[in-house]
């Protein structure tokens, strides 16, 4: 049964990976500039000391000359096979360097989706089990605060007070450099939005669950209350948290863009953001197709994980 | 059975199709005031409107005059959040910057909306063929990341305000799309619809008058629930200096500059930070209350 779905969902992942691909495609095409000249070196298009034989020759080795489907077919091909081409503006394999970023982001994105799910999780239990009109407003001020803070102006005040004054954690955030605690201050300023969603949606949820008869029963059997929140509620009132979860992750990427120019982590956004100042194309494509692709197959994941924990599901 | 109950919900609170719209308007008016929060959050939109219109005559000082000899100044009586790297006035620019985000924030909104409205109805009317293209192309551009989205529409066209608000707009359009759809389906298949083809109405005429008045409730909250995503996301890209671009006030672009002078001038990231804090603040709380007050049961997800 898992694995009939599965497949069935599969079926819809694999049109969006090449929805995904074809959109880095086109995003090549359509920049302003032509890429023979970029790689060439030159920036002006009506440079008149142009040798016009040489911008040919590097057409046709970029196979430019082709006719746009066959470019397109080609990439697609090349791309399956994890060949991106060199990097006009900064010479070298373009897969070299998201191989070595994408393990940065992902390392990032995990450590903080997981700080946000405990700290999350534990406040919404913490705020349904003492419920009240108080505990309401509060748990919904904490929520709106978390979801209205910007990440980078966040991680900027934050480095201002424990980087600066308190010097308690290094101002970067590579783990070579500085060690594990490096990571403490991007991950903060990362996790605060999801936890917050995480905090109202477990607490909302839990206070549900909670009414239900089934509670009153085993409140009624004599178990004990720890016993009934967290086996018993908590198991029901996961679902609606994972679904925030899956939706959150996008928001996070975003998020991690800019936390990663603030710390300089060497990671997919920072080397997406610095191909668009250096209008470098081919790095550009493959860093949206690589996130594209990620973040398609983490929300396969979380689906896939929705129907293992609940199985009335079937999506 | 669930659609239909959301359609009754609905029109409770917006009946604009009946003879007592106007009284029942008022009654939701009141019932959505009588919630203190809802109350504040109100007014902080309405004042953050007024500082938005009224940025000249509010601001001390102009926003874009050049002070070399006063730069990186501390907070002042003369200077209330102190002045950045050429000298000008922080809390003047940051007061402009208000202008900028809200302006461009309610474009984008307003940009989305009509686009996607239209090709979420048409995909929820005409099922088949022409829907499966739409939500086929919806669901690639649902599964890239917003900012990396907007950035790489950004790289494509340029800085320009007119094209970032098409890139900020892409993932609104489809955000309303998939709203109006989910309500179009629901509703088109109710016998009023029938009947409505029976009369020899046009495609044209149902879908406008008779369907999509039923989706007024869900696109309003979807509306004010995006304004503070929208303005967080062009001050990210302002921040990543793919946004607004100097010397247009902004309040991304004035964060990123005190980066650098984190240690020793912080008011120049921290003041413009605390209007787009307060601004997030404002338009989520209201957003929040819309969403509570027109559909408490199905939370429309951003």
């Amino acid at each position: 049964m898992f694995l009939k779905v599965f497949l069935r969902r599969l079926f819809t992942f694999l049109p969006t990976i090449l929805g995904i691909a074809t959109f880095a495609f086109i995003l090549g095409h359509a920049t302003p500039g032509d890429p023979a000249y970029a790689a060439l070196g030159i920036d002006l298009e009506g440079y008149s000391g142009v040798d016009q034989e040489e911008v040919e020759r590097v057409r046709k080795e970029l196979g430019l000359d082709k006719p746009i489907l066959i470019q397109y077919v080609h990439w697609i091909w090349n791309a399956l096979q994890g060949d991106f081409g060199r990097s006009y503006v900064n010479d070298y394999v373009v897969m070299d360097a998201v191989i070595e970023a994408l393990p940065n982001t992902l390392y990032l994105l995990g450590l903080t989706m997981l700080t946000a799910i405990i700290i999350g999780v534990s406040i919404g239990m913490i705020s349904a089990v003492f419920q009240g009109t108080a505990g309401d407003l509060i748990a919904r001020l904490i929520s709106i605060i978390g979801v209205s803070t910007p990440v980078f102006w966040f991680a900027l005040i934050l480095i201002l007070i424990f980087a600066y004054n308190l010097d308690w954690f290094p101002i970067g955030g590579v783990v070579e450099e500085f060690g594990p605690k490096a990571l403490v201050l991007p991950v903060a300023s990362i996790a605060l939005h999801p936890a917050a969603l995480i905090a109202r949606m477990t607490r909302s949820s839990m206070l549900e669950v909670l009414s239900h008869d089934m509670i009153r029963t085993a409140t009624s059997k004599g178990l004990f209350r720890s016993r009934i929140f967290f086996v018993h509620a908590l198991r029901n009132a996961i679902n609606p948290v994972i679904t925030v979860i899956g939706f959150q992750t996008g928001n996070l990427v975003g998020g991690a863009v800019a936390i990663e120019v603030i710390f300089t982590i060497r990671g997919m956004g920072e080397l997406l953001i610095t191909a668009i100042h250096d209008k470098d194309i081919l790095v550009m494509q493959c860093a949206i197709l690589v996130i594209g692709v990620s973040f398609a197959v983490i929300n396969l994941i979380v689906d896939m994980i929705y129907i293992l924990i609940d199985p009335r599901i079937r999506l | 059975m669930k659609s239909k109950i959301k359609y009754q919900n609905n029109a409770n609170n917006f009946n604009f199709s009946s003879n007592e719209t106007w009284s029942s308007f008022i009654k939701s008016l009141k019932l959505f005031f009588s919630k203190k929060l809802n109350i504040f959050s109100f007014s902080l939109v309405i004042f953050l409107i007024f500082i938005a219109i009224f940025a000249p005559f509010l601001s001390p000082h102009q926003y874009d005059m050049v002070n070399p000899s006063n730069a990186l100044a501390p907070p002042s009586l003369e200077h209330l959040m102190g002045t950045d790297t050429t000298g000008r006035d922080i809390f003047s620019r940051a007061l402009h910057g208000t202008t900028t985000s809200l302006s461009l924030a309610l474009t984008t909104i307003i940009f989305g909306l009509i686009t996607g409205v239209s090709l979420g109805a048409i995909a929820g009317y005409f099922v088949g063929i022409v829907d499966e293209i739409i939500m086929r192309i919806v669901d690639v551009f649902m599964s890239i990341p917003g900012v990396i989205l907007a950035l790489a529409m950004v790289a494509i066209l340029g800085p320009e305000p007119i094209y970032l608000i098409l890139a900020l707009s892409i993932r609104r359009i489809i955000q309303f799309a998939r709203v109006t759809r989910g309500v179009v389906l629901s509703i088109k298949e109710l016998d009023y619809i029938s009947a409505c083809h029976a009369l020899g109405m046009s495609h044209l005429r149902i879908i406008f008058i008779h369907v999509l008045p039923n989706c007024i409730g869900p696109i309003i909250v979807l509306s004010t629930v995006l304004i503070g995503n929208v303005i967080l996301m062009e001050s990210t890209l302002s921040f990543l200096g793919l946004g607004i671009q100097e010397p247009t006030p902004s309040w991304g672009t004035m964060i990123a500059k005190g980066n650098e002078f984190l240690t020793f001038a912080p008011w120049v990231s921290v003041a413009p930070g605390i209007f787009l804090f307060t601004t997030m603040i404002a338009f989520n709380l209201f957003g929040d209350g819309i969403r509570d007050h027109l559909d408490p049961k199905d939370k429309v997800t951003t």
